[in-house]
């Protein structure tokens, strides 16, 4: 497999017609993957009272974009994906993949969890494959596009070993590599690295980068890292809690692979972070009450 | 990643388990309670038809091995124990999965069998030498009842301790039903059924023993009961240790047998 930055998909599921060349694959895939979400509104009835978490989402993602989402805990982000994906159907407004309403799952949305969730029990091989078993993928070519997928996330050597025998980030990795296995058209991402230290972060960041100007499927990913958002996303969608909703999209207009170091990088984090932190929500006013009370407990 | 990846490989991991663990310092406790009870005897305190020395049991175990009645007496017993377990395994799955598989025979049915859970085994045995007699039937039916408790409450544990979030993937790749049973659910619940049969062979065990002490023409605990009548300590205590040295290898192949299918768990 070539580690060359070429937008072309491997051809072994059905494709909308044949590929020749750089033309062939442009044309495939501005058919593939565009999500649009309207007016998408989502409650959670919690002891007899319905409780808006999504409220009037409206949010157009392009082919072979990557977008970020951040926000505070509580604004809805993880069941945005939830929707996306199909885990949860129930909800007002629509989300449509490539002009076709979302109802239930689908092998051509993929997700990636803040845990890893491939099972124990299995090798990283075994892992992997099993998102092909529902597919009409030949059994005798599975074996090769397995091998392709887990060399994509460079964990050539390790396909034998058994979840506890790789570490967080390669972990990660891997059930990234078996998320993309099935070549979905939308790929979704919910804070997948929120369980890993901050060195192996940096690492799979780059990693995702790199896979996702390989392999150009549509992106979302979820997180609360302003940095990561920015350095990874096209678009930062920025959300508030209580109810969710989307405050503002952030065009990132700088080409990948992005440096960290650079100055538009900064600027915007600041700004995303001061709008994060002046919003006077439910919730902050509740923390800060917390923080006066404290102190006098502290006295007595 | 750079690192050699045979390092990481099961290949060369330990087996935990897998060894019968008869370590040198496991032996000095035995055999210091052999030599207490030895030195008891020879101070003369207690008569000697009550205190049989165990150079004597152990003379006596060597009589019965070579005369081959011992040999048939553990073949019988462990014949009993295989079809009972068999059968109390086969339906204690069957019924734990049932029940947890669906909330209605879950209301309807868990209940009763807490609560007869709660009962001991035992306390059914005079009820059933009325229904059985104390022939092969009535045997077998103790063995299979102690076998199928533990089992059925294993699988049903096992069963609902799966994670949501393991199901949630099944949905994601759109796994078909006979996949997500044989590659998610048996697996998964595995450890815990497995946890539940190994107790239930050593329970199944010490049933089928006691029961054979109440009422049976044949068998270890007939062979002890025999021995008690006649005032044959020594015959007597020969099947205790008999019979605690079967439950104790019981209890040490069923702790391999599980450990071997959940390799994948070593951490």
């Amino acid at each position: 497999m070539s580690f060359e930055p070429v937008p072309q998909r491997p051809p072994h599921l059905s494709q909308t017609g044949p590929q020749t060349g750089i033309a062939g694959a442009e044309s495939a895939r501005s058919a593939r993957g565009a999500l649009t979400i309207s007016s998408l509104d989502k409650s959670f009835t919690i002891s007899g009272t319905a409780r808006k978490v999504l409220d009037g989402i409206n949010l157009t993602v392009r082919p072979g974009e990557f977008v970020s989402i951040v926000g505070a805990s509580g604004c809805g982000k993880s069941t945005l994906l939830r929707l996306i994906v199909g885990l949860d159907d129930e909800y007002t407004g629509e989300i449509r993949l490539d002009g076709e309403r979302v109802a239930t799952t689908s092998l051509d949305r993929g997700i990636v969890f803040q845990d890893h969730r491939l099972f124990p029990w299995m090798t990283l091989e075994q892992n992997v494959e099993l998102a092909l078993l529902n597919t009409d993928v030949p059994k005798s070519r599975r074996a090769q596009i397995v091998a392709d997928h887990i060399a994509l996330v460079n964990l050539t050597g390790f396909e034998k070993a058994y979840p506890h025998q790789l570490s967080g980030g390669m972990a990660q990795r891997a059930a990234i590599a078996r998320a993309l296995v099935t070549e979905p058209k939308l790929l979704l991402l919910d804070e997948p690295l929120g369980a890993l230290d901050a060195l192996t972060r940096v690492h799979v960041q780059n990693e995702l980068q790199r896979i996702w100007m390989q392999q150009r499927s549509t992106m979302v990913m979820v997180t609360h890292d302003v940095e990561e958002a920015l350095y990874l996303g096209d678009r930062v969608i920025v959300m508030t809690p209580h109810p969710g909703r989307i405050r503002r999209i952030v065009d990132v207009d700088l080409p990948h692979p992005r440096d960290r170091r650079s100055p538009v990088l900064h600027r915007l984090k600041d700004e995303i972070l001061a709008e994060l932190t002046a919003a006077p929500t439910d919730t902050t006013d509740d923390a800060r009450g917390n923080l006066v009370l404290l102190p006098t407990r502290e006295d007595r | 990643m750079a690192t050699a990846p045979a390092s990481f490989l099961p290949s060369g991991s330990r087996r935990p388990g897998f060894k019968l663990g008869p370590l040198p310092q496991a032996l000095v406790p035995p055999l210091a309670l052999f030599a207490v009870w030895q030195l008891a005897c020879l101070t003369g305190l207690f008569p000697e038809q009550v205190l049989v020395p165990p150079s004597t049991v152990a003379r006596t175990l060597a009589r019965l091995a070579a005369s081959g009645e011992l040999e048939r007496d553990v073949g019988v017993s462990l014949r009993r124990l295989l079809v009972g377990f068999g059968a109390g395994a086969l339906t204690g799955l069957a019924f734990g999965a049932a029940t947890a598989l669906s909330r209605w025979t879950e209301a309807a049915l868990w209940p009763l069998f807490l609560l007869l859970w709660q009962v001991p085994v035992i306390a059914f045995l005079p009820v059933l030498v009325l229904f059985f007699g104390i022939d092969e039937t009535f045997k077998i039916t103790i063995v299979a009842l102690a076998t199928f408790f533990p089992v059925a409450l294993a699988t049903f544990d096992g069963i609902k301790s799966v994670p949501r979030a393991w199901f949630e993937v099944a949905q994601v790749y759109r796994t078909r039903l006979p996949d997500l049973l044989w590659r998610i659910l048996v697996p998964a619940t595995v450890p815990a059924i497995l946890t539940g049969l190994r107790v239930a062979i050593t329970r199944a065990w010490v049933v089928l023993v006691a029961g054979e002490l109440l009422a049976a023409d044949s068998g270890i605990g007939q062979l002890m009961e025999t021995g008690r009548q006649l005032f044959q300590i020594d015959v007597v205590l020969a099947g205790v240790i008999t019979s605690g040295v079967i439950g104790f290898l019981l209890d040490r192949c069923a702790r391999a047998l599980e450990a071997r299918a959940t390799r994948w768990k070593d951490a």
